[in-house]
């Protein structure tokens, strides 16, 4: 197979490499052009964490090179070295491409975001008439295994991030978070995160508190919430089930004596305070008034570790689909070889019955003819019927490569058949049968 | 009979401990193998027993309430039983192992202990008694139900207030629910206590000669009684939230146990029938 593929991406480059060279959507519109003089079929996959580009030479060159000279062609970077790429041919190619569709390859093991962008990646190649047969059947089935890691394997599962961690203990208290109110006191990109993860989980009703009011209510735009201005957070915190600190203040904030006042009036009901900020934005002295939750970023931090470890043992089950996947698609793609022998052993049937019947065409009558043209057909039909079913099935087996070529052999030797023509190793042919 | 009754006398608390078990493989190993199929291990457990129950009733003519074991029994079944109808209700399924263990518990000593050649006084005949009993042990029942939901709510609480995210934290569900259950269970309880202490009241006094308000066992009940409604209708007026309900529920339960062992032990009472 003449698939080669290049990857740049968060273990092969520092992410200042990785921002140099990603390609927006635009710039893969413009560039899969320039890859087309060279290659029949390819897909480009750029994320924040990732540039991979994959593709298959109209030729007999595999040579990864190639596209890593028109990358930094079409996007020059300076500070690139060569060893911040990987290069992958083949069989490495395909099953690099299913450990990135799957979240095995990512820098958060078990990312579900990657499978949208792969999708997104291969649909853009289709647009852009840069999609073949094997790139359509390498990406449907890549689609297949990121949908079936996340089915079969707790690869997605549990919080990753310390915002959502807190979120998932927020359940854990709360039955129903439709009937409770957050406030989120900064507005930075944690406050930001955790404000959305909450809006996601659907609080009943979330309110912003920021040192810049212009960015507290930039950010309560964005999650239907409100405003509480930062002077008259202490007075404040009373109404809420859930507070989340995520500010860059170097002093606490509230104190034990602010939540103690907070718990009054909130007559003993559950208070929830996550201080995800560094350094601390509350007293963690509070976690001893009862009722209060108290969780930091080193708390938080515990579950984020074990749900890592968690997915990172579900990877051997993933990898298990790949290689599941892998079998499948090789068998698909091991029956192109023999297409194209098959084609021409028909070919040379159908020609020897030609020349049969116009022998006999003048010497019979024209219904005995149309008899006789019939019983050719099915004769050569039967006697064909066997030798193709039993190539079809040492193709699609897939287990033994040399015994499928040998048998191929054969058969074009017994019946001299044009060699042109059952070049099995000639993509264009291989994509006559589809 | 006598032989099919002894059958399923052997059989039940082995059923019981393979519901227990299953619930446990699925609490403990996260991976949801019996998660539609243990409700039906457990609806078939109950369907034998309630069975169980019935053909004893027949075969001794009176309801399985004149001994001790036969107590137990009965107290097996409502356990289970009220947890199936709480599970049915909110659909919460992680925490069967914990309740159904009693029944099994109930189940074993009665299993071993329960005799079928024995003397039954005339007024444990009484179908008032059935009804009486069979409504202050399911009211019991209740009550332990809540002291369980009571006990997973603390750990759980402990658990999450020294940020201990272990197998307490990923199982079982949220605070907030396992409060509900145990409130849910308490009131459930107090109101078959009711109506137990309703028919008693009615009923004890024409049908023994020697009925006394001041008997121990009927102050104990009272007090147990008004404790629970002291504490329900603190929840209600004064609006009891979380760690304060499931303490409450707890000193309940204590309070029933201890009541029910003195009364049952020390006092001298004409409500005494095993």
């Amino acid at each position: 197979m003449n698939l080669i593929g290049i990857s740049i991406n968060h273990r092969t480059a520092p992410i200042n490499v990785l921002e140099s060279l990603h390609l927006s959507r635009e710039e893969i519109i413009e560039f899969i052009p320039k890859l087309k003089k060279e290659f029949s079929e390819g897909v480009i996959i750029s994320t924040c964490n990732r540039t991979e580009i994959f593709c298959i030479s109209k030729n007999q060159t595999i040579d990864a090179n190639i596209i890593i000279q028109k990358l930094l062609e079409f996007k020059p970077v300076s500070n690139i070295r060569d060893e911040n790429f990987t290069r992958y041919f083949s069989c490495g190619a395909i099953k690099h491409i299913f450990s990135v569709a799957s979240g095995i390859d990512s820098l958060v093991i078990g990312d579900s975001q990657i499978l949208g962008q792969v999708k997104e990646a291969f649909e853009l190649s289709e647009d852009l008439d840069f999609a073949g047969t094997i790139i359509k059947r390498i990406f449907n089935t890549a689609l297949k295994v990121g949908k079936r890691a996340i089915k079969e394997t707790a690869i997605g599962e549990g919080a990753v991030t310390v915002s959502y961690a807190a979120v998932q203990v927020l359940e854990k208290i709360f039955a129903n978070l439709e009937k409770k109110s957050a406030l989120v006191i900064g507005a930075g990109e944690t406050g930001e995160l955790a404000a959305i993860h909450l809006k996601d989980k659907g609080i009943g009703k979330i309110s912003i508190s920021n040192r810049t009011l212009q960015r507290a209510e930039i950010l309560a735009n964005k999650v239907n919430g409100s405003v509480v201005p930062f002077e008259s957070l202490k007075e404040n915190i009373h109404n809420y089930d859930v507070v989340i600190s995520a500010t860059s203040s170097p002093d606490y904030i509230l104190s034990k004596l602010d939540i103690q006042e907070a718990m009054k009036r909130r007559k003993g009901t559950p208070l929830v305070l996550m201080d995800i900020a560094v350094p601390r934005d509350i007293d963690p002295e509070v976690k001893n008034i009862e009722n209060v939750f108290y969780h930091d970023m080193d708390s938080l931090k515990v579950i984020v570790d074990k749900n890592i470890s968690k997915r990172k043992a579900e990877i051997p089950k993933v990898e298990k689909i790949i290689m599941e996947e892998m079998i499948e698609f090789f068998s698909w793609y091991n029956t192109l070889e023999v297409v194209p022998v098959i084609k021409s052993l028909r070919e040379f049937f159908e020609e020897i019955k030609n020349d049969e019947l116009e022998k006999i065409k003048n010497k019979v009558t024209a219904e005995d003819y149309v008899k006789i043209e019939d019983m050719t057909r099915r004769l050569i039909g039967r006697l064909l019927h066997n030798p193709t079913v039993k190539l079809r099935q040492l193709a699609e087996s897939g287990i033994n490569i040399e015994e499928m070529a040998a048998h191929t052999f054969i058969v074009k030797e017994l019946f001299s058949l044009n060699k042109d023509k059952s070049n099995g190793n000639d993509i264009n042919q291989k994509k006559e049968k589809n | 009979m006598i032989s099919t009754l002894k059958g399923l006398n052997f059989i039940i608390p082995v059923i019981y401990l393979i519901v227990f078990l299953i619930y446990s493989y699925d609490f403990f190993s996260n991976k949801n193998a019996f998660k539609n199929s243990k409700r039906i291990f457990l609806f078939v457990t109950l369907f034998v027993h309630a069975f169980y129950l019935i053909l004893r009733t027949l075969e001794f003519d009176h309801p399985p309430i004149t001994t001790k074991f036969e107590i137990f029994t009965l107290l097996a079944f409502s356990i289970s039983f009220s947890y199936f109808i709480l599970e049915l209700l909110t659909d919460i399924r992680g925490t069967g192992l914990f309740i159904i263990f009693f029944s099994f518990l109930f189940q074993v000593i009665s299993s071993i202990f329960i005799e079928y050649n024995y003397v039954v006084p005339e007024v444990l005949r009484n179908r008032m008694l059935g009804l009486h009993v069979i409504s202050a042990i399911l009211g019991y029942s209740g009550f332990t139900l809540s002291a369980v939901y009571g006990i997973l709510f603390l750990l759980l609480y402990k658990n999450l207030r020294s940020s201990k995210f272990g197998l307490i934290f990923n199982r079982l569900p949220s605070l907030e629910v396992l409060e509900k259950l145990s409130y849910y269970s308490v009131v459930i309880g107090f109101v078959l206590l009711t109506i137990a202490i309703i028919i008693g009241a009615i009923w004890l006094p024409s049908a023994f000669p020697n009925f006394s308000y001041l008997d121990p066992k009927l102050v104990g009940t009272s007090l147990v009684w008004i404790a629970y409604l002291i504490g329900i209708g603190s929840k209600i007026l004064s609006k009891w939230y979380g760690k304060k309900v499931i303490i409450f529920s707890l000193i309940g339960f204590a309070f029933t146990i201890i009541s029910l062992i003195i009364t049952s032990t020390f006092g001298n009472t004409f409500h005494s029938f095993y």
